[in-house]
Order: C-alpha cells, then structure tokens, then sequence
C-alpha cells in the first residue's frame, strides 16, 4: 500500500464512522436501557434511506432536507412498533424479543422488497461527486457534510440524554426500571420514546447513506451486526464511547475489507469472539448510559 | 457440641487464611482468618454490606478472592471451580433464591441428589427417590409435584436448603434462610437448623435474626466493613462494644453506654 | 405418585404416536412424488429442529447459528462422495455429522462462555463466517460455483431416510432428556450458578449439547444435499434454515420431546401453503408467524396441547384472557 492509499483509507475510515456512531447509537441505546438486541434496527436504515430517496425522485425534495422527515417519520413507526408489538413481551426472555426483533427485520426488508423492488439505487444531486482535493487525497463534500451531521445528532442525543427531564427520565429507567416507576416516571412510555429515538437516529443514518453509497433492502442485516459490534466494543456506556467504538471499527473495517474483502465476516466475529471471552462488558466497560 | 471457640483439640473442617476480595476500588473483604470446626454450628452476623454474602461466595467457588488461601478438609480449594467443590461435600443456599423454575420441586432436589458428593452412585430413580426424602424431612413434601415458579418465598427458602441437604454435604452454608419468615415459622426453621447439625452437618450460618443466631450457635464471628472484628461464645461476642457499634451505629451505642452509667 | 404404572393416558398417547407413525410410512403410496417432497421437507425440518431443541430448547442457549452445522454435513457428505475414494451415502452423512461435533467443540469451548445476547450473536457471526470460508476456499469447495453430488431421484429413498432420523432422533432425544445429562442441561438453563452449585460441571456439558444439536443439522445437511444435488455456499449457509428449525421448535414447544416434530410439520403446512399462494410475500409471512408465536404463544402447541386437555377434563375453565397471559407476564406498563 502506497502512503497516498494509506492516507486515503485512512480518511474515508474517519468519514465512515459518524454514521456507524449514529447508527450505532440508537442500536446501544435500546440495547442499555431496554436490555433488548433490535434486530429490526438495520430496517430502520433501510426505511431511512428509502425516504430519502423517493422523496428526492418524486418530489425533488433535496435529500439533506428530507433528513428530519425522515427522523420524524421513524420516530413515529419505532413508538407505534415498541407501544403495538415489542413492549408486549418486553421483559420475557431473550429468546423471545431476540426472535419478534427478527421476525420484524425480515417483515419489513421483505415488504420494502415488494414494493420498491430490490434494485440498487441512490440518490443523485447536483453536487455529488464534488469534493476537495487536499494534497492526493480526496474528501467528497456530501461525506464531509454527512460525517458533520452525524456528529451534532449524536452530540444533540448525549445533551439530550444528559440536560433534559425525559433523557434523565430515560437514563434512570435503565438503571433501575422499579426505581424508576416509583420516582414517578411512566417507564411504558419512556420504553416508547427510547425505542422511537432509536429508530430516529437509523432513520437518519440511513438517509446519509442513501446519499454516499447505493442501497438496497437488504443491506440492513449488515448494520445491524455493525452496530452490534460497535455497542460492544463501546460497551453500553457513554455516548462518547460509542463514538470511539465506531472509529475503531471503522477503521478495522477499511483497513480489513483492502486486503481480504472476501474474510471481511469471519474476520471480525473471530476477533469479536475474543474480546467478549476476554472482556464480557466490552472495552469500555461502564453500564447503562449512567 | 463437639467445638467450641478456640478448642485446638477439635478437627478443623474448613480454614480461611488472609481472604480478601476487591471489587474495583472496593474492598469487600480484607485478611480474613476463619476456622471451622466439624460438628458445630458458627453463626455469622454484620450489618448488611459487611461482605458476609461475598466470604459465602469466595468459599464456595462463585466468585475468587483477591488474595488468601481456603482448605477444606486439608485440600486446597481456593482455585477449584464451584461444581468440584460441590462434589467435595460443601454446599450452599443463596440468599437470593435460586429455584430451577421450570422444574417441579421434587426434581430441584433431585438434581441436588444426583450430582452432589454421592451423586455419582446414584440413579435418576434413586436420586428422585432421595429427593422426596429429604422434602418429608423439610416439610415440603406435599409440594414436590408442584413447579417452583408456583412456591411462595417461605417455601422457597426451605427448596433452598432441601437442594443443598440432597448434595449430602459435611459443611452447608446457609445464607439468611429465614430472612422474611414469621415468629413461627423461624421457630420452626430454627428446630430444622438443630436437626441438621445433629446429623452429623457442619453449618456455617448467615442471618439477621439476632434471637434465632443466638439461640443456635455453638459459636458466632461479626463482619464489619469486610473486616472481622469479634469472634467467641455468642453472649460474649454481643457485649463487645465495637460490636454494639458496629450493629446499631456510633451513636446510638453511646447512648446506650451513656444510659448504662446512669443510675 | 405411581410411576412405573402405564397411566390411561400414557397408553392413550403411545397409541396416537404409533398410528402417526404408521401413516407416515404409508405417505409413499399414496401421495405423488412432488408432495412427498414436501413430507421430506418436513422431515428434514423436523431433524434439524430436535438438534436445536437440546441446545436451545433444553439448554437454553439461544444458538443462531447450526445453519453452519447444516452446511458442514452438506459440503462433508458431497465432497467425500464425490472425492476419489467414492464414499457411499450414508458413511460420509455420518463423517459429516462427526466433523460437525468436532468444529462445534471447537466454537462451543469459547462461544458458549458467553451468555445471553452474546452468545446469539457470535454463533450469528460463526455462521456468516463458515459461509464466507465456503465461498472462499475454492481448492476443497469451489467457491461460489458449488459442487455437484451423484444423481439419485427416487423420493421414497429420502423420505424414508428422513423419517428414520427423526424417529431415531425422538428416542434420543427422550432418552437424554431423562439421563443425568437432561436435569444438568434444565438446571443450566433455569441458573447456571445454581447449576455449578449443585455440582454440576456446566461446560463440558453444554459443549455436549451443542455438539448434539450439530449432529442433527449435519445429518440434515447431508440428506439435503444428497437430494438437491448441487450445493453452494449461498443454498446450504443461509440464515433462514436457523430460522426454520428455532421457529418450528417454538411453535411445537420447546423444551419437549415431540415438539420440533409438531411444529416441524405445522411449519411446513404454513409454508407450503404460503409458498404457493404468495411466493414473494413468503418472508413477511414467516415474519408474522414467528411475531404471532412469540407474542401469543411462546410455550408452543405442546402446552397449548395439555392446557386445552385440561379443559376437556374439567380441571379448568376456558378463558379467553389465557391467551394474553404471556403478555400480561411480560408487558411493561
């Protein structure tokens, strides 16, 4: 590898990782305080990117603007999904939320399927493919921005966690549910919320996404399984650590997927296999968004 | 009573030598030294968070000290997985229940029975067989058919110690058996605790219930801060005054003195 | 309570058990060759869903990932019959089976250290990753071409194969789940601590089922593969045969000896109908299944099955709030 190819991957790495820290953030978050693996997470990128795109194709809706429709209207469906269906089996064994999660993921992939067919699309505007050029590497100005975006959500979902009544509310509930509800606080409904601010977070990944590379349905299964990663190697801490675990993979990830594209799957189960043996909570190791 | 406090004659069934355990920053055990002997029955207090639940779980195998060594029966058991430990002939209760939920309550003890220090000899007939015995000695027996997800927690506590009397132990750990029972029933748990000495089983026995440890040990220790700080004949140990303080605050063990010099 | 006495209903039940079996082995004659694919198919499934009940079921280890299992069974039975030593059907099935076990030691001894959405997600990723191995290794498994078996089409043959694993799999399966080794496995499930406490020596024991549960999906595999011929890397490692043999297992009952066999064919009844009636809607649907069990009845047909003969016998009352018991037990409000 030349200097100018390291340097290269080196800076797609670092743009990569804000949206794998957005989508791992909302995937961590549910995971932390709910103690649920939502499978359907990577659906919600799916759905994300979708949104975007048609409404760029059929109303030429400029997709950066479409960024907080998108977030609404993921918001809407992962309240109504948590408050109709996850929220019933909440607190059953893991079995069981692990499967409906599953059991949704491949729902939702396979009626995007149906009805917007499998091809691989993406969304085209006036200023893709323009960039910098710094010295011989190159920064796409859609990726430079995407990577900007990414960061303030996360950063507006750590205040938010941090500063207001709902995300304290949030926190204390996956500290402690029982604590929580005799503090007053409708943990149902915070339930609902975190689940929704989770499918927001992907819903707006997913709308980045649809601008940088081309998508198709079935590319939720494979971020999800980032995001899980992610969440590990940041364990279920803080949101900074989740920032951090989304630069290391990242950068694994580049680096790894130059020179064995093929190995890139078994490649990083094996070394997440060993972490976990090593060190069951993760690299970071705190708990519960405290 | 075989033992009594500092009797060298006596055979020593278990020794815990300079056990310590941290958690992070926490010391929730420091340099413990513990003896006990076969026969009796040594009652352990301390106010909660005196790391009582941790020592029990250092001894048998659950968690690892930090730093100490334990022998029982002159093995050196410090490093050996629970389930070997088990098998030696030390067993244990757990303060906070662990029935197998799904399993009706003869079949909880009978996997005692079945894999414990005479589990090897025995059959799933044999061990089933055993396990209705030791439910009629407890006064479980009439629920053995029933799943232990449908036990009220009284119940639950004496499945407890029926698991850990079917694994044919020489040392049983009992940690709080009778914490949420009422007169009664602790008078009753009590009786079962003399019974089960009198078989020939040495109890190592955590409670709160300062009228039922009194009235069964041979010989009692106070945890403190994960420290020992008093260790005798039960009526003395009480008196200590840093026991005093140690169970009912610093200042309430003043006024206590206080009253005591007034006329 | 007497027990080595046959009861009415034990009697009542073996005899059920042995006019079900007796149909079975007359489906051939009466049915054609392209439905008798479909018993096959449930038979197959079946299998490898009682292998997945010891680990899953029994053990309670969420494994998702015995897809891999299947595909060893598949790629070892194939490669050996076509290898220069020609290895008859059944010997190099069994080899698969064994190499399955050994590559399930191998992952069991550190994957099964961990617990609960760990461990469901690392045996994920061990199934990803011996697929992308296949797709990989084009020297032994010729990438994503695939490899071609010796041509045998007479249904009968597999069907009848089928059917002999899984009733020598429903007598295993009832024999270990009342040995030593079935409370262990139980009592792993309900605590582990409590397990080790009991003195139970826990890993070589959940090794053990894992193992097992690899066996049943490499003998699945290697019919499989016997029977459609061509095996590749994206056919034999999909992820949806993990699906298949957790979902029949929960819709039978898991936890129970005859459960996977249940749910197995009520599976197959769904999709078969499914199948040809929405064949591009097939994943939404195995999706509103699996949401359906877990939501409204994640014990299975099993205790559907004796909470309904409780009903028939008077010792209950039917009420329709028994349905949303498991809701009731696990919503948060």
């Amino acid at each position: 590898m030349s200097s100018a190819e390291f340097a290269q991957i080196a800076v797609n790495a670092i743009l990569l990782s804000g949206i794998l820290a957005l989508v791992a953030l909302g995937f961590s978050l549910v995971w932390g305080i709910m103690n649920i693996v939502n499978l359907a997470h990577g659906a919600f990128v799916v759905l994300g990117a979708y949104f975007t795109f048609y409404l760029n194709e059929l109303a030429g809706v400029d997709p950066f603007v479409s960024i907080p429709l998108s977030m609404v209207t993921l918001f809407i469906i992962g309240f109504i999904v948590q408050r109709v269906l996850i929220n019933q089996v909440v607190r059953a064994p893991l079995l069981a939320t692990f499967l409906l999660t599953f059991g949704l993921e491949i729902l939702i992939v396979n009626l995007v399927n149906y009805f917007f067919k499998a091809d691989l699309r993406s969304v085209t505007t006036r200023y893709s493919g323009t960039g910098w050029t710094v010295g011989v590497v190159r920064v796409p100005y859609i990726r430079l921005a995407a990577l900007g975006i990414a960061l303030v959500l996360v950063a507006l979902t750590a205040w938010f966690l941090r500063a207001t009544r709902q995300g304290r509310a949030i926190r204390a509930t996956g500290m402690d549910i029982d604590a929580a509800r005799l503090t007053g606080v409708k943990v149902g409904t915070i339930y609902s919320l975190t689940y929704a601010i989770g499918a927001a977070l992907a819903g707006a990944a997913g709308s980045l996404l649809s601008m940088i590379v081309p998508f198709d349905p079935n590319i939720g299964g494979p971020y999800t399984q980032r995001a899980f990663v992610i969440s590990v190697l940041g364990g279920l801490g803080e949101v900074a650590n989740v920032v951090l675990g989304a630069l290391l993979y990242a950068f694994v990830d580049v680096f790894v997927g130059a020179r064995l594209p093929e190995l890139s799957q078994a490649f990083t189960f094996a070394a997440l296999v060993i972490l976990l043996v090593l060190r069951p909570e993760g690299i970071a190791g705190k708990k519960f968004y405290a | 009573m075989v033992a009594s406090g500092g009797n060298g004659t006596a055979e020593v069934l278990l020794e815990a030598r300079q056990i310590s355990k941290r958690f992070g920053g926490l010391a929730a055990l420091q340099g413990i030294d513990l003896k006990i002997f076969r026969g009796e029955i040594l009652g352990v207090i301390g106010p909660n968070g005196a790391g009582k639940t941790t020592f029990v779980n250092c001894i048998s195998g659950l968690d690892k000290p930090t730093s100490g060594e334990i022998l029982f029966k002159g093995v050196d058991i410090t490093k050996m997985p629970s389930y070997a430990i088990g098998r030696l002939g030390l067993a244990r209760t757990f303060q906070v229940v662990k029935p197998l939920k799904q399993l009706t309550v003869r079949d909880n003890v009978a996997v005692g029975a079945m894999f414990g220090a005479k589990g090897a000899t025995r059959t799933t007939a044999q061990a089933r067989a055993y396990a209705e015995e030791i439910l009629e000695r407890i006064g479980l027996q009439h629920r053995q058919g029933h799943k232990a997800a449908e036990l009220t927690l009284p119940d639950l506590k004496r499945l407890e110690l029926a698991k850990a009397l079917a694994m044919n132990p020489e040392l049983l750990f009992l940690d709080e058996v009778m914490a949420g029972l009422n007169q009664t029933e602790i008078e009753r748990a009590m009786e079962l605790i003399r019974g089960v000495n009198r078989s020939g089983i040495t109890l190592f026995v955590i409670e709160h219930v300062m009228k039922a440890i009194m009235g069964i040990s041979d010989r009692v220790v106070v945890l403190h801060f994960g420290k020992k700080i008093a260790e005798g004949n039960p009526q003395e140990v009480i008196e200590k005054p840093e026991v005093v303080e140690a169970y009912l605050g610093e200042r309430f063990a003043k006024r206590v003195r206080g009253e005591r010099k007034s006329p | 309570m007497p027990e080595r006495k046959l009861s009415r209903r034990q009697v009542i039940a073996a005899a059920s058990i042995l006019v079900l079996l007796v149909a079975l082995l007359f489906v051939p004659k009466f049915r054609s060759e392209y439905e008798l694919l479909n018993y096959t198919r449930f038979l197959i499934l079946a299998l490898m869903a009682q292998g997945w009940n010891l680990i899953g079921g029994y053990t309670g280890y969420a494994a998702f990932g015995n897809v891999a299992f299947f595909g060893i069974g598949a790629y070892t039975t194939g490669l050996l019959m076509i290898s220069k030593w020609a290895v008859p059907f059944f010997p190099a099935m069994f080899c698969g089976a064994i190499l399955a076990a050994l590559v399930a030691v191998v992952i069991g001894l550190p994957v099964l250290r961990l617990k609960g959405h760990y461990f469901a997600i690392a045996t994920l990723g061990v199934a990803e990753a011996t697929r992308e191995i296949a797709d990989t290794w084009d020297s032994v498994t010729q990438g994503s071409t695939g490899i071609d078996l010796p041509v045998r089409s007479e249904g009968e043959f597999f069907y009848y194969s089928a059917l002999a694993l899984v009733v020598l799999g429903v007598i295993a399966t009832a024999l270990l789940v009342r040995s030593k080794l079935g409370y262990a496995w139980v009592a792993i499930r309900e605590d582990q601590d409590a397990a080790r406490m009991l003195g139970i020596n826990t890993t070589p024991l959940k090794v053990l089922a894992f193992a097992l549960s690899a066996v049943f999906a490499a003998l699945a595999g290697g019919l499989t593969a016997y029977q459609n011929i061509h095996v590749t890397p994206g056919d034999f490692f999909k992820l949806e045969y993990t699906l298949q043999m957790i979902i029949a297992t929960i819709i039978g009952g898991t936890g129970t000896i005859f459960g996977p066999v249940l749910g197995a064919g009520v599976y197959q009844l769904l999709s078969t109908y499914v199948w040809t009636k929405f064949i591009e809607l097939h994943p939404t649907v195995l999706g509103l299944i699996i949401i359906f069990f877990i939501i409204f009845a994640p014990r299975g047909l099993m205790s559907l099955v004796s909470e309904g003969l409780k009903v028939v016998r008077g010792q209950k009352r039917f009420r329709w709030q028994g349905l949303l018991a498991n809701v009731r037990a696990h919503r948060v409000t």
